[in-house]
């Protein structure tokens, strides 16, 4: 998987001009289309849906796209950053900023105690380590019923409104809540886009093409990958923290190894190692599952038949596609 | 040339045009809000493992509307199921509710077929205002920390119906008692419900074993429930569970000693699960054959056959119907569709829609209501559908139901 992986990559290549001002400008431009979102799409909690989903599979794909490691664990920090911001502000009453930061950190750690055991094995295996892992955290989740509500869910994140210097924003309206959660999806995708522009950054693609050579060059290749796991998980916290605040409820699915194939499946539909990609890839699984399910009981049928499709025709995703033909037209 | 249109007049006749046209949406909402049909949101798992039961609880649901719609509906207003697929997840479910209550403008949510998922769909109504009526089993809805104003429960559950099928059995059939319980929330309640049944009775706890929920393979745990002999088996699981564990436990030889009893026999399961359930007693908040006894019950079967081909409605099917007219009754109660007036007529309704007489309890909003405890058979059946022999009925008293105090609600 580690070396396997650069033969879809949509980065490589002659960049025209066009494309060269709009990667200098991607996190205005990712932030201008997310701005206008809510009128595009049905309704807005499935917008606010997609950008918490995008958020996820952002986190994802740079460990997937841009390290090269693929993981079927990552269910577990999107739940662990829901969880941890669910519990602070149900048990303990934090303030929804401060739960924010709190499920964010509980990811963190649990992405630093995961990544430590399983960044020592890779391919396959590595697919293998994460997701049993994953599970592990599952139960342990499903068993601290006091905490977590086990079975039945956390109920009661009910944040109505939130008070900040000046203004008190009205959560219950859902443009309001739309925008607020953008607001911390944008900060998080322009931190995203300063790392991916650093030196770490470029040492992350370094890995993913080759990672013997990367460590001949003297990085500290076992280094790296735990720094970006770690890094990766923070965001899907984040993702799943903004969640729980949405959804007002964290249920115990969150976890599952499903969620963790969802991110894959983001991550491949929208374009792996694309910037973009992962809210177009969250976009387009969100809004086919919603779209198939009110047409048909069917639905899974159907989604399972265009993911093979994208699979065999577009391997690049939807975005990667996009950006190759737009290469070759001279953009 | 003279065209009858000055320019002048043009102009003042684009600008109303279009003041008109931009006023048009917000005009109509108004309007809408006020005189268009009274919503009501549907969220039930139509995929997924309980899809046969949601699909009857959407029929049954959809004839509450047409009797409500066929008698007038109410002050020229008819009524409208907005049904939505919840995939039983609650994260879905949560979702779907908000699309309901933001876009759809519900006035009134009834459904929901899993306690998460009930739960999901009530913390979501009731942060926002909206009626829920629940029709899905659980004990949680009813505490003090799940319960809102607007909350309402509609189906048995798990304390009152576990706490009937124990009152019946351990007095008739013995009082070594063993276990098997799917090891989660559901499971867990329907165990109180008949241990707390049980205390009367005094049995004997001979067993008590936890099954992971979803299992298959029930081969280690049967012999050693067998080796006990206990007087009685409560299976605390429900859906396909239940129905591969009453296979395995025919299968081991268990009734030929052992009383297998289930809290909730469902239409659908016996209808999937065959004669593999013959002889085993749970309890169910409908069965169809409530008609030889109770009118209401014999008139709402009519009207569903009469509308869906002769078919009978099923349990949860009924709890549709029900869960969908109790909200539809309370708006022609309170003369209003305002929710706190709506609340206020549900609280104090006093209805026999199709089982005989049911009310809410002042508390905490839970139906009062009866549980049958039916018997599977596959002998003797009148029809296809005559699958459970009814041996007796608890009536609806608050007694049987955990104390508003237990529950955490502040008199």
């Amino acid at each position: 998987m580690t070396e396997g992986a650069p033969a879809a990559r949509p980065g490589s290549g002659r960049t025209g001009r066009w494309l060269a001002r709009a990667s200098r400008h991607r996190v205005a431009l990712t932030l201008a289309f997310l701005l206008v979102f809510p009128w595009i799409a049905p309704y807005q909690a499935l917008a606010v849906n997609i950008l918490v989903l995008g958020l996820y599979a952002l986190g994802f794909n740079l460990l997937f796209g841009y390290t090269g490691l693929l993981s079927f664990g990552h269910a577990a920090f999107l739940g662990g950053g829901a969880y941890g911001c669910g519990i602070a502000i149900v048990h303990y009453g934090l303030h929804p900023g401060l739960a924010l930061a709190a499920g964010t950190l509980l990811a963190t750690l649990i992405a630093a105690a995961m990544g430590v055991l399983a960044i020592r094995t890779r391919g396959i295996y590595f697919a293998m380590t994460t997701l049993a892992l994953s599970m592990c955290v599952y139960y342990a989740f499903y068993r601290a019923e006091a905490f977590t509500g086990g079975e039945n869910g956390l109920r009661g994140i009910n944040v109505p409104s939130v008070a900040l210097p000046g203004v008190r924003l009205n959560l219950l309206d859902p443009t309001v809540k739309y925008y607020a959660v953008l607001a911390v999806v944008g900060l998080a995708i322009w931190l995203f886009s300063r790392l991916l522009s650093s030196p770490f950054g470029a040492a992350l693609e370094a890995i993913r093409e080759n990672e013997h050579r990367a460590q001949a060059c003297g990085y500290d290749v076992a280094r790296m990958k735990l720094a970006a796991f770690v890094i990766s998980g923070a965001l899907c916290g984040l993702a799943g923290a903004l969640q729980a605040i949405h959804l007002s409820i964290v249920p115990i699915e969150i976890m599952h190894y499903s969620t963790s194939g969802q991110a894959v499946m983001m991550a491949l539909l929208g374009g792996m190692g694309t910037f973009f990609g992962p809210f177009v890839g969250a976009a387009t699984f969100s809004l086919l599952q919603d779209g198939l399910a009110t047409l048909t009981s069917h639905w899974q049928l159907f989604v399972g038949a265009i993911f093979i499709a994208f699979v065999l025709f577009l391997p690049l995703g939807i975005w990667g596609e996009v950006l190759a033909r737009l290469r070759r037209a001279g953009w | 040339m003279t065209t009858g249109i000055d320019r002048r007049g043009l102009l003042r006749g684009s600008a109303a045009a279009s003041t008109l046209a931009l006023a048009a949406p917000a005009l109509l909402r108004s309007a809408a809000a006020q005189a268009g049909p009274i919503r009501i949101g549907f969220p039930v798992p139509l995929t997924g493992a309980f899809g046969a039961e949601a699909n009857d609880q959407v029929r049954a649901a959809q004839l509450a509307i047409k009797e409500f719609n066929a008698a007038g509906g109410f002050d020229g207003r008819t009524a409208e199921l907005l049904v939505r697929d919840d995939k039983i997840n609650p994260g879905e479910a949560a979702t779907r509710t908000l699309e309901l209550i933001e876009k759809d403008r519900v006035n009134f949510l009834v459904g929901g077929l899993s306690a998460a998922v009930t739960l999901s769909i009530n913390n979501v109504a009731r942060e926002r205002g909206v009626i829920y009526n629940s029709i899905s089993q659980s004990d949680a809805i009813n505490e003090a920390k799940d319960f809102g104003r607007t909350t309402f429960h509609e189906a048995l559950n798990p304390h009152m119906t576990a706490g009937a099928v124990g009152r019946y059995v351990f007095p008739k059939s013995g009082k070594r008692v063993a276990f098997l319980s799917a090891d989660y929330a559901y499971g867990h309640e329907m165990m109180r419900g008949f241990k707390r049944a049980g205390e009367a009775s005094g049995i004997e706890v001979v067993a008590d074993i936890r099954h992971p929920i979803g299992a298959s393979d029930y081969s280690a745990f049967l012999p050693r429930i067998a080796a006990l002999k206990p007087d009685v088996l409560c299976l605390c699981n429900f859906g396909r569970d239940q129905v591969v564990s009453i296979q395995q436990a025919t299968e081991f030889g268990l009734k030929r000693n052992t009383k297998l009893v289930a809290p909730v026999l469902l239409f659908t399961a016996r209808k999937a699960g065959g004669d593999a359930f013959d002889g085993v007693v749970g309890g169910t908040s409908y069965y169809w054959r409530l008609e030889d006894t109770v009118p209401s019950a014999k008139a709402f079967n009519d009207r569903f056959r009469a509308a869906y081909n002769g078919a009978v409605p099923s349990d949860y099917g009924a709890l549709g119907y029900a869960g969908v007219r109790s909200v539809l009754e309370g708006v022609k109660a309170a003369g209003s569709t305002d929710t706190a007036k709506v609340v206020t007529a549900m609280e104090g309704l006093k209805a026999d829609f199709y089982k005989g007489p049911q009310s809410f309890r002042a508390c905490d909003h839970q139906s009062v209501q009866s549980v049958l405890i039916v018997e599977a058979k596959s002998k003797g059946m009148s029809t296809p559908d005559d699958v459970f022999t009814i041996l007796g009925t608890e009536g609806p008293d608050e007694r049987f139901l955990r104390g508003c105090d237990e529950l955490g609600h502040k008199a």
